[in-house]
């Protein structure tokens, strides 16, 4: 029997408070290998919760850990973890492969190897050429690898990424968003990926975590929430009402989309329901199509408890 | 005959070697912290205001050694020695203001930036607590100020020694110089760092920490010094004490056993020994461990 899996991160009960406002209440989760989303509106506590798995503030009940030791006792822990955060952290005047030697070292890499790892990583996000630039010239978009980059010279295990993608234009934000994919499935490290972009998390993450006013308000795979956003597009040229009661009539549920109607959530038996439906209301199919909504309108239609803001 | 090769990419290559951990992290901070002092590895800008510092002061140094030499030849090493001209017991005194500038410009080089800029937010989540990043950034700043205080005091050693007509007999009659100049400069830069970064961790515009600390050491010493002549006794030597250019010279002048030409006639040198030093420890030690204090609760 396989010994279980320890997880990267785990938050138990973790609660916290700023005087009179609940940052996070009350929430548990665990993060195993792999890209996970940490989605929620601005104020949801996803920040918190970040800065209390990097050790940097204290939880106010429950505990936090990182590869199995306590977020906030071990300074340590931290020569394994790297961080990319939202605002800006770059030296003006300094050199993109001076600075990423410097943030190298500060992780407890020797001089030698910190120079070798600073190199490497600047090819790998691309900022190879532009190295020995002071990055105070540097495009949003470039600023972005760089910080992408010196949290991975020391090569971590997990990496949290805050807003990733915050500020750049489209191709930029797919750029990010494959060295992002990247950075798990070909160098190995695990991400954590807090954003507010649904459409980015979905695009990139294998589990999401979404927090809404400082509770796990949903958590589970990818995968698991685009099966719940399959539907069926059905269009017919005449008798819909006909076609919607005889649905009704084999227990599937169907809701008017425009002109036509929506199937939510099919299993393999709908299609056959649809057929017979079809023949028994004699109306004429013009189109049937599968469809997949995004994450966005499956939190919306859950209601105010689960929507998740989600501008692009 | 030419030699062709092939670069392969080899991917991305995980890290398997040591990681050296914090003491690791506190050495990269403190080599920054003196790189950045004195403009190492930046453009020409940044090098111009801490080395032209260090000129200065090396240039008084040995003009005191040029006039002292050129005194034993005009005449006569012991009619030079009735002139008591200006020897190591007296530079700190002389040129303490220059100290003090020279701390006022480079000390918030090493904290302000950091802050304004947010790379303080990168520092604190490595393997590096917020008291050790400001210790590293005080221990690079005093090893600058040891540097700073020390080189021109060795200028002015070889300068005397070579001066002199005997320099052998010369560093015997006065080796006792060399410890105490250490160990006064050391006083010096441990006072000047404190006082310094201390100020430059309300703020994260260097120019603000740069002026408040110039105007702090430039103006109180006028102040401080007219009124202390003004008023008689204890209370006149007490405010002669918060004079700040003169709090580690006090000391200089306890280490040497002698008052120098700067505080020589100051109320303050009245106090005995144990008050000078402990009234230095004070405003050394205070303004180092609000500092450790700040920055141990600093988060992102």
């Amino acid at each position: 029997m396989m010994p279980p899996v320890e997880p990267l991160l785990a938050a138990e009960n973790l609660t916290k408070h700023y005087k009179d406002v609940v940052a996070l209440n009350d929430v548990s989760f665990n993060i195993s290998d792999g890209i996970t989303g940490l989605l929620g509106e601005n104020g949801a506590g996803k920040s918190t919760a970040i800065k209390i798995f990097l050790g940097l503030i204290q939880p106010t009940f429950g505990s936090a850990s990182i590869l199995g030791q306590n977020a906030s006792s071990s300074v340590g822990v931290r020569a394994r973890l790297g961080y990319m955060p939202e605002h800006d952290c770059l030296p003006s005047h300094v050199t993109a492969a001076e600075f990423l030697t410097h943030m190298a070292e500060v992780s407890g890499l020797p001089p030698s190897t910190a120079r070798t790892r600073a190199a490497d990583t600047l090819r790998h996000t691309g900022l190879f050429e532009e190295r020995y630039r002071a990055m105070g010239g540097y495009s949003t978009g470039m600023k972005q690898r760089v910080k992408l980059g010196q949290a991975l010279v020391h090569d971590p295990a997990i990496v949290f990424l805050d807003e990733p993608t915050a500020g750049l234009d489209p191709v930029g934000r797919e750029e990010m968003l494959a060295l992002v994919r990247k950075t798990h499935r070909e160098f190995g490290i695990s991400v954590l990926f807090s954003s507010h972009l649904m459409v980015d998390v979905e695009r990139t993450c294998d589990r999401i975590l979404v927090l809404q006013r400082g509770r796990l308000v949903q958590s589970g795979e990818v995968g698991h929430f685009t099966k719940e956003t399959e539907t069926v597009f059905i269009e017919v040229d005449a008798n819909r009402d006909g076609l919607v009661r005889a649905l009704e009539k084999r227990g599937v549920v169907v809701t008017a989309d425009g002109g036509g109607l929506t199937i939510e959530g099919p299993d393999e038996s709908v299609y056959d329901h649809v057929r017979d439906a079809l023949v028994e209301a004699r109306a004429p199919l013009r189109r049937m199509a599968p469809r997949r909504r995004a994450l966005t309108e499956l939190f919306q239609r859950d209601g105010d408890e689960t929507h998740v803001g989600a501008s692009t | 005959m030419t030699h062709s090769g092939t670069v392969f990419d080899i991917g991305y290559q995980r890290y398997t070697g040591p990681r050296e951990g914090r003491n690791r992290a506190r050495l990269a901070v403190f080599k920054d912290g003196v790189r950045t002092a004195l403009g190492l590895g930046r453009g020409a800008r940044a090098k111009v205001l801490p080395w032209f510092f260090i000129a200065v002061l090396g240039s008084i140094a040995l003009v005191m050694a040029l006039i002292a030499g050129a005194m034993d030849r005009l005449v006569g090493p012991e009619a030079a020695d009735q002139l008591n001209l200006p020897s190591h017991t007296d530079y700190y005194g002389i040129a303490s203001i220059l100290f003090f500038v020279f701390a006022a410009v480079g000390a918030p080089e090493l904290l302000c930036p950091d802050r304004r800029e947010g790379v303080i937010n990168l520092y604190l989540v490595r393997p590096l607590a917020g008291s050790d990043y400001v210790m590293s950034r005080w221990l690079a700043f005093f090893t600058v100020m040891l540097a700073v205080t020390w080189f021109p005091q060795a200028i002015l050693l070889i300068g005397l020694t070579m001066g002199d007509p005997d320099p052998a007999a010369y560093l015997i009659a006065n080796w006792l110089d060399i410890p105490r100049f250490l160990a006064a400069g050391a006083a010096f830069a441990a006072y000047t760092t404190s006082l310094a970064l201390l100020t430059a961790s309300f703020t994260t515009r260097r120019a603000y920490a740069s002026v408040f600390l110039v105007g702090l050491f430039v103006i109180t010493t006028p102040f401080t010094t007219g009124l202390a002549s003004e008023i008689e006794g204890p209370a006149g030597q007490w405010i002669s004490m918060f004079n700040l250019t003169n709090i580690p010279v006090h000391v200089n002048d306890v280490i040497f056993g002698e008052a120098s030409v700067i505080t020589r006639d100051a109320p303050a040198a009245a106090f005995s020994a144990p008050v000078l030093v402990g009234w230095y420890a004070a405003w050394t030690l205070v303004p180092a461990g609000i500092l450790w204090f700040r920055y141990r609760r600093l988060t992102p």
